[in-house]
């Protein structure tokens, strides 16, 4: 089906995550890219970080930079299935279908046992002092 | 954070334990191992380098092993999607695709719109027009220089050519003159000159007649002409004779 929308031109450039944790301790940072570089390989830009491991709080800290996101999409550079999904969640991007489909496999899964009490509805105000 | 900081300390520490215990099992197991890059840096014993140490190393089976015993007959079964849940994911697949395509779009049209409105983009226009108008002007006190120039060389040469029609007209003229001189000369000869007229055919037939000539004539080794059809010197008289000089 032919589209409105003229296609982008790959530059071969593409935002990704890149693991930075260790062992058990995954963190991420969110980097731009050439497609053929690897995670030790040249960084171009970091625009942005994402702590995969939940906090005390229960929380996974993203980081974005969106302007520079949103250059580099204007720019035609590729984005990874969870750099996407994140952006989706964050709500910069529409929902990725990932997390729309993984929700629904969650919901008709039986819960799973918790450590940590997910937060429903909105989250409660940060009592941190030094915040 | 501060939590987290620590943790993550710690958590280096284990990575270079890790790695120190990596370095045991590469040289007692000697496992091919693969730089991040894919190209294999060691598949020999006791060879205790790296590629580099800050990077990754990959350390798995090496390529086309077999499968492990415990594992060769173990299937693992196909995922079973419904059909409605694959349709449902198809859309929605696409939708995302095109919705990207247009915030692309939409993107790059913003970052030119920025790139004209920002102040520097201002200020480069504002210097690109004074620069134009700088060169505009150049180019007309140029043009009116040369226009100068061409009028005064165009005036010269007007000059110069009404100089040279004038004399060449002069010129003319005077060719004609001569011309005409020359023709009357000629006429006035050609009158002169007894020409055969009608009135007088009959005399001049008369007089062809009666004077006959013969322009034939001969040589002897002498050099004496003799003319028409005299052939001995004794018949010519003395003053009558003629001799050609050898010289």
């Amino acid at each position: 089906m032919a589209s409105a929308v003229s296609t982008f031109t790959k530059i071969g450039k593409v935002i990704r995550l890149n693991r930075h944790g260790c062992t058990n301790r995954p963190f991420y940072h969110i980097v731009v890219q050439n497609t053929k570089d690897n995670q030790d390989g040249p960084v171009i830009e970091q625009v942005g970080s994402f702590d995969a491991m939940p906090n005390n709080k229960n929380e996974k800290l993203v980081a974005l930079n969106f302007e520079r996101i949103q250059y580099w999409l204007a720019q035609g550079a590729g984005l990874s299935d969870p750099v996407a999904q994140l952006l989706g969640l964050s709500g910069f991007l529409p929902n990725h279908p990932r997390t729309l489909i993984q929700a629904w496999k969650n919901r008709r899964e039986p819960p799973r046992e918790r450590k940590i009490e997910a937060i429903k509805g909105i989250a409660p105000p940060l009592d941190n002092p030094k915040l | 954070m501060h939590g987290n900081g620590r943790r993550r300390e710690r958590d280096c520490k284990k990575k270079v334990g890790r790695e120190k215990k990596f370095f045991a099992v590469s040289k007692l197991q000697h496992f091919i191992m693969f730089g991040s890059s894919g190209s294999r840096v060691l598949n020999v014993i006791n060879i205790s380098y790296l590629q580099s140490r800050s990077k990754r190393v990959w350390v798995r089976k090496p390529l086309g092993s077999p499968m492990a015993k415990s594992k060769i007959f173990r299937i693992t079964p196909k995922p079973v999607i419904p059909e409605d849940e694959k349709a449902e994911m198809k859309r929605l697949f696409d939708n995302y695709k095109n919705s990207m395509k247009s915030l692309r779009q939409y993107f790059f049209e913003q970052s030119l719109k920025q790139a004209e409105s920002g102040e520097v983009a201002q200020m480069k226009h504002r210097l690109e027009d004074q620069e134009h108008e700088r060169l505009m002007e150049e180019n007309r006190l140029e043009n009116e220089k040369t226009a100068m120039l061409r009028e005064e060389r165009l005036k010269i040469q007007a000059e110069k050519t009404q100089k040279n029609v004038l004399a060449s007209l002069i010129k003319k003229e005077r060719e004609a003159k001569q011309h005409e001189i020359q023709i009357e000369d000629f006429l006035t000869k050609q009158m002169s000159t007894p020409f055969i007229q009608p009135e007088n055919i009959e005399k001049a037939i008369e007089d062809a007649l009666a004077n006959p000539v013969n322009f034939n004539f001969a040589l002897d080794l002498d050099g004496y002409v003799y003319r028409g059809k005299e052939t001995s010197i004794d018949m010519i008289p003395e003053e009558k004779r003629e001799r050609l000089n050898s010289n």
